[in-house]
């Protein structure tokens, strides 16, 4: 199209109705511009850029229709500039200053419409404001899907609202407030919230899933007050509703903010001296063995370097691991892109919704669906599939992905490794075979996988050596957010380096555990064995943000700054740094974890120097990090649980559910987060449709909300991991007992 | 959500036929949302007008976003989303039925019936609407009484379009 | 002017009984579609109506031979879309043609699908013309039992399926791409060109749009060949066409007339204006079109020369104003028109229609200011030829040539605060 030739010549047509992403309508006409052998004024937006042909942007023609344009536009749009959170912010103000009439002509009666009016908890229409460009609603109906929002009415009566009773749910649906080019939709958070003039708005990425989208954050006063998409080369800028309203949670009532010593407040000074000399003691008895780390992946890549130097220059090499809330490691050699992904001849869903897990990954997809018509493979012990995202899957029996995909490969594969994953397993029915044609497919493949199944990384390893020199990516979708950088600085990620110093710790064989932002309780998918490892071990040190399951069990606490109160790198789920900077100050005592490492070093009597040196990026070629060679064997995937009678659990990773705490973001928070068949609900009593239920599991048992969903099949109940207060990781086993039970509370 | 389940318990009911005129209307018109404006109408011509039931409906039936249903509805103006009377009276306020006096019948009905145009008097039994150019221009001024052509109807002539027997909506 | 020795399109109003498929039959009805599947393959047929000089009776007047034969040709199934959305104010021969002679209408739709070999047509009829809807429902189940319609058309090869649908209240709707969208059953806003309806029309299929009198033409076409067609109108604009003559005139009605007629022709067929009164101007295309004063009632109505005397044939709505008619009633009242049947989708029309019909009726009102006229001008200057469809430019015509060739009726409307024929259009209602 016209305007994006003289895009790429640094020549700038303005536009509102279009954009790239959503394709051209020319319904604004702002974008008037004069060609050479056309009779009319045409749209740049609209007309395709041809060789030889001249455009005159500036002609008295051109302006004259511009001016034209926005001189209608302003007639029924209110002149509040002043009180308008857009103002300094909107491209109605930036043209009329730029190419606006001076005089006012119109002097007739504005029409009067809805001003804040909520289309949903999160968002407020000013119907006044509105230029009807339908970005918005073109986003959600077309682009996203879910047609939340509508054009209601005919000509200049036309609105852009919701149906009554029916607001936005979408959780895509916040963008709508930054594609919005004036100040017609808001972001109610907001609003009123700051001007232009009183923020710092700095370059960031998203802290809540690792996906990690480019972003940016507003400041104001020390506090994040917004955060907003940000376009970059290659990435439109999209967020989802749980990253982008969920900025609030440095100040979060929860929020650790003081230092403490048993319980008791201290300085983070006197903290971190008594840990340093506790430490040392230590390992002065009993050797760095006796000590070790475990890092919740939610820190800074610089944070975790000063972590890992720590361990090893101060303890003189104390152990180190991540917990994660998945027990399959990823076989780094394979980790994908984006880019890849956009290019993938074949995606396979295993075991993960995108929409839940990463949800901006699941509109590059959709997108990829409309763009070139990608056909999604889904694997997964429920439904992965959902109406935006049509395509083929294939279910299996809970606990059986490994062993699907291993004999799906099998079933197509001659290649020796291919063979000796399924050994032992039955050989592929017809839907496997179909399965492994599929995943065989000449061209890339790029797998998306929530790291459930142990297995599923030998099974991934054999696809990928069959399928030879076709490249097969895998991108993670399993958190934390900041796994990666322990990858980055050498901090082993695997689940049984992590199961180890979890196990000696249970059997007192670590004097020391210090926890960085890890709650392995919570999160650990052995959590008996994590809450075993808590009340075993002698001292267990916390920094962090949030304090985990158990805190009660620590021996001292130590606050640490968030994500937006300094600056700092970050590695998405691609491999990918990126650097975002801070808009806020630490609340309370909370400290950066440098400065905290550096101090409880000194009182050891080793401090950490030159932590400062350190370059992230060093090392890494095109900001990315190095991948390993595939290498290693490949070993046998055990057969698939035995099906059993009653209920079987299965869960999976929602950024919905399992974001940090935030007060915003809780305005739509879901208080039944398993998810059940319909029919099952009805048949346990449930005719409302949801309720709470009590699952156990011998002796154990907790209870749950749940909701029904016909997306999860039959006899199995679903319930996300890493929900506090929601432990399934201490049922121990995957066949349950549900029944329903009374309401406990009103909420 | 069933219609049955919906027809009960006192909320606002879901016609059973409804079903089936919109499984006609899919019959008729399978592709895109062709069906919906079939459906839509039917229902209207049944109750009059559209009520919010109705448009649950069509969405339910038709499998479309209610949000969809909504927002088509709203850009037809034969479509009414309000309660609508007995009668409804369409006078057309186009060129050549306003070279006619049409701007004078349509206040000479405001007067008789008390209401202003667009809404319906009290009784129900009359709603009072302008129409653009109904293509009767021969028939100036033109009305239509529930969608049946009336005209030249002078303006002092008005008590024809509350008396004269037309089709009402039963047999339209 | 040749007069005409019977109707043609009118045909009912030599032939009483002409809407039923018997009367129909008796007088000849259907043997313009046999004669075309008999001795004409798809291609003659366009390329007898290009020959004919047919031209589109829906507005644009463009060559309809040549419209079917930019249809894509690649092999997949086309479709035939009929233009029954008559809005037009001043309009009104497409109902008078469905409601009375409906199956010459579905004859010509016949003839026309088998030309451009397209399996399934439709009609998209209007929701007022409910009468009309009926009429078509009955008249399309009488061709369908008879075997015109259905699969194997009288036996032959070619199968057709016919389709009606009942627009709900939109004049936008007319607009080929607007009606499409309707079609499928979504607002009626206008579609982004391209792809033309020629390649991608209704349900992706390609299409074409053809006005109700236009297909109406088909059947006395195709019985008579193109040099018959050519006996009436011009060289350029040869045939007839149905004009419908309302406003001032003491006989409104649908007048069959040869394309070379006169305006003054058409008034005097129409009674002329009442006795005492002198007519002040004419639109002739319906109100979408400039109009023209008294003085160039010769002009004939073919295309070409009611281009050259300024205005348009368009739609063939020709309505007479006499001089009681006060000029700035009547432009507000058509510029009120476009406001409210805007689709909303383009900045210009949506925003510049409501500010024109606000100072006009504030100009009607006696409450104008002169400058409020460069105003109006200006406006309509931004709006021409800037919106996204025809619509926009549709909703000036009238207007600026009526300040144009009556600006002092607009200047004395504000110099004396009221109006100087004392006629306000009106001056009852205040809505
Ligand atoms: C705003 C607008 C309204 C229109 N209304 C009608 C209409 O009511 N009937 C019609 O046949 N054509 C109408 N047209 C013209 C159609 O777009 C189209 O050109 C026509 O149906 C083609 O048929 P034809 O080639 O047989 O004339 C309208 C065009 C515009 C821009
Ligand atoms: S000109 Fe614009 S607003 Fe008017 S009808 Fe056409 S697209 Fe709609
Ligand atoms: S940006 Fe071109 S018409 Fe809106």
């Amino acid at each position: 199209m016209v305007v994006d030739a003289a895009a790429t010549v640094g020549i700038d047509i303005p536009v509102y109705c279009y954009h790239q992403a959503l394709g051209p309508l020319g319904a604004c006409r702002i974008c008037l511009v004069e060609i050479e052998k056309m009779p009319k004024l045409m749209t740049a937006c609209t007309t395709a850029a041809t060789d030889g042909m001249v455009v005159h942007t500036q002609s008295q023609a051109a302006e004259k229709g511009r001016r034209g344009i926005l001189e209608f536009l302003l007639i029924n749009h209110p002149l509040d500039c002043p009180i308008c959170d857009k103002g300094g912010e909107c491209f109605l103000q930036d043209y009329v200053f730029q190419y606006g009439a001076g005089q006012a002509r119109f002097e007739e009666a504005k029409i009067q419409r809805h001003k804040e009016y909520p289309v949903s908890p999160y968002i407020l229409v000013d119907q006044e404001r509105c230029v009807l460009c339908q970005r918005c609603v073109r986003f959600m109906g077309e682009y996203v899907g879910e047609e939340e929002l509508l054009m209601d009415g005919r000509g200049v009566h036309t609105v852009i609202t919701n149906v009554p009773g029916i607001p936005l749910t979408s959780p895509f649906s916040g963008n709508v407030i930054d594609l919005c080019p004036v100040g017609a939709l808001l972001s109610e958070p907001y609003h009123y919230r700051a001007r232009p003039w009183n923020i710092e708005r700095e370059d960031t990425y998203c802290s809540q899933c690792p996906v990690g989208c480019s972003s940016s954050v507003t400041g104001r006063d020390g506090q994040v007050v917004r955060l907003e998409g940000r376009p970059t080369p290659g990435q439109w800028g999209w967020l989802c509703d749980h990253g982008r309203f969920t900025y609030d949670f440095g100040a979060h009532p929860t929020r650790l903010t003081e230092a403490r010593l048993d319980g008791e407040p201290v300085t983070v000074g006197r903290a971190a001296q008594v840990l340093g000399q506790r430490l040392a003691a230590v390992v002065r008895e009993h050797g760095p063995d006796a000590v070790a780390v475990l890092t919740g992946g939610s820190h800074t890549v610089e944070d975790h370097y000063a972590l890992r130097r720590f361990a090893d220059e101060v303890l003189g090499g104390s152990r180190a691991g991540l917990v994660k809330p998945v027990e399959a490691d990823l076989p780094l050699a394979l980790l994908g892109t984006f880019a890849e992904l956009d290019q993938s001849d074949t995606v396979l869903l295993l075991g993960t919704d995108p929409y839940e897990s990463a949800p901006v990954v699941h509109l590059a997809l959709r997108e990829n669906v409309r763009r070139r018509g990608l056909v999604v493979k889904a694997l997964g012990d429920r439904h992965l599939l959902r109406d935006t995202l049509a395509g083929e899957e294939w279910v299996v029996e809970p606990g059986g992905m490994a062993a699907a995909l291993a004999a799906a490969t099998a079933g197509v594969s001659e290649h020796p490794d291919a063979r000796l994953a399924a050994e032992g397993l039955a050989p592929a029915d017809e839907s496997l075979v179909r399965l492994g044609q599929a995943l065989m497919e000449p061209g890339a493949l790029t797998v998306l996988w929530d790291g459930r199944e142990q297995d599923l990384a030998p099974a991934l390893v054999a696809l990928a050596r069959a399928r030879g020199e076709h490249p097969t990516r895998v991108l993670p979708t399993f958190g934390p957010r900041n796994w990666l950088a322990a990858a980055r600085v050498g901090i082993p990620t695997d689940y049984e380096t992590s199961r180890r110093i979890l196990m000696d710790a249970a059997d007192g064989r670590i004097q020391v555990l210090l926890l960085w932002g890890a709650d392995p309780v919570r999160d650990f998918p052995d959590g008996d064995l994590a809450a075993r490892a808590l009340e075993r071990c002698p001292e267990v040190y916390f920094g962090g943000v949030f304090p985990p399951d158990g805190a009660e069990l620590l021996a001292g606490v130590l606050p640490t700054a968030a994500w937006a109160e300094e600056a700092g790198t970050y590695v998405n789920m691609e491999g990918r740094l990126q650097t975002g900077r801070g808009a806020a100050s630490a609340p309370g005592q909370a400290r950066p974890t440098r400065n905290i490492l550096q101090a409880v070093a000194r009182a050891y009597g080793t401090p950490l120097r030159k932590l400062d040196e350190w370059d992230p990026y060093e090392g890494t070629v095109d900001d990315r990090l190095v991948l390993p060679p595939l290498e290693g064997s490949v070993r046998p995937v055990s057969p698939p649980p035995a099906a059993e009678s009653g209920f079987r659990l299965i869960s999976g990773l929602e950024v919905a559910l399992t974001h940090d705490p935030s007060e915003v973001a809780a305005r739509t928070k879901e208080d039944r987060p398993a998810r059940m068949h319909p029919a099952d609900l009805a048949d346990l009593g449930l005719l409302t449709g949801s309720g709470p239920v009590e699952l156990s599991s011998g002796d154990r048992s907790f209870r749950v909300g749940v909701r029904g969903d016909p997306r999860i099949p039959r006899g199995r109940v679903f319930v996300p991991r890493g929900l506090r207060g929601v432990p399934i990781n201490r049922l121990g086993g995957i066949a349950v007992a549900v029944r329903a039970v009374e309401e406990v509370a009103s909420r | 959500m069933t219609s049955e389940e919906l027809g009960t318990g006192g909320a606002p009911e879901w016609n059973p036929e409804w079903a089936s005129w919109a499984a006609a209307a899919r019959e008729e018109f399978p592709r895109a949302q062709s069906a919906l404006m079939p459906f839509l109408h039917r229902v209207q011509t049944d109750e009059g007008w559209l009520r919010p039931e109705a448009l649950d409906a069509a969405a339910h039936y038709l499998e479309l976003p209610r949000q969809y249903v909504e927002s088509v509805v709203s850009f037809y103006s034969l479509f009414r989303t309000e309660v609508t009377g007995h009668r409804t009276i369409h006078v057309c306020m186009s060129l050549s039925c306003a070279l006619a006096g049409s701007d004078a019948l349509l206040h000479n009905l405001e007067e008789a019936l008390g209401v202003r145009v667009g809404q319906t008097t009290p009784d129900g039994a009359y709603t009072l609407l302008e129409a653009e150019c109904l293509a009767a221009c021969d028939l100036a001024p033109a009305c239509q009484v529930n969608l049946r052509y009336v005209g030249p109807v002078p303006p002092e002539r008005f008590q024809t379009l509350l008396e004269e027997e037309v089709s009402t909506r039963e047999d339209a | 002017m040749k007069t005409l020795d019977r109707h043609y399109l009118l045909r009912h109003r030599d032939v009483p009984g002409i809407d039923t498929l018997q009367g129909y039959e008796a007088d000849g009805g259907y043997s313009g579609l046999k004669k075309a599947l008999a001795e004409f393959e798809p291609d003659a047929i366009v390329d007898l109506v290009k020959a004919s000089g047919l031209r589109g009776r829906g507005g644009a007047g463009f060559p309809t031979g040549l419209k079917w034969s930019f249809l894509a040709k690649d092999g997949r199934p086309r479709a035939l879309v009929v233009n029954a959305d008559e809005g037009e104010p001043g309009t009104f021969k497409d109902r008078e043609l469905i409601e009375h002679n409906p199956h010459q209408l579905i004859e010509g739709m016949l003839i026309a699908s088998y030309a451009t070999r397209s399996p399934e047509s439709f009609i998209y009829i209007r929701g007022e013309f409910l009468h009309g809807h009926e009429v078509l429902q009955r008249a399309i189940a009488e061709a369908t039992e008879r075997g015109y319609l259905g699969d194997r058309v009288l036996g032959t090869d070619f199968s057709h399926h016919m389709y009606l649908y009942r627009g709900a209240g939109a004049y936008i709707c007319g607009e080929e791409s607007a009606l499409l969208e309707s079609l499928e059953g979504r607002r009626g806003n206008p579609r982004l060109k391209p792809p033309f309806p020629a390649v991608a029309g209704v349900y992706g299929l390609p299409t074409v749009v053809n006005n109700v009198e236009t297909i109406a033409n088909l059947p006395p076409l195709i019985l008579n060949g193109a040099e018959w067609h050519r006996q009436w109108g011009t060289e350029k604009s040869p045939g007839l066409k149905v004009m419908s003559v309302s406003g001032h005139v003491t006989r409104p009605g649908n007048y069959e007339v040869p394309l070379d007629a006169t305006l003054r022709e058409l008034v005097e067929m129409a009674g002329g204006v009442r006795t005492g009164h002198q007519v002040k101007a004419v639109i002739p295309g319906g109100s979408s079109m400039p109009l023209l004063p008294a003085g160039q009632l010769d002009t004939p109505i073919d295309y070409e020369s009611l281009v050259q005397a300024g205005s348009m044939l368009g739609s063939g709505g020709c309505i007479v104003m006499d001089d009681s008619t006060c000029i700035v009633a009547a432009v507000a009242r058509v510029v009120r028109f476009y406001r409210d049947e805007s689709c909303g989708k383009c900045t210009p029309c949506r925003e510049g229609t409501y500010w024109m019909t606000d100072v006009l009726d504030r100009l009607e009102g006696g409450q104008g200011e002169l400058g409020d006229l460069d105003t109006l001008l200006d406006v309509a200057d931004n709006i021409n030829g800037k919106a996204f469809c025809p619509l926009g430019d549709a909703s000036v015509g009238f207007m600026v040539s009526a300040i144009r060739n009556f600006r002092d009726e607009f200047v004395e409307h504000i110099t004396g605060r009221t109006c100087p024929l004392g006629a306000r259009l009106y001056d009852t209602v205040n809505y």
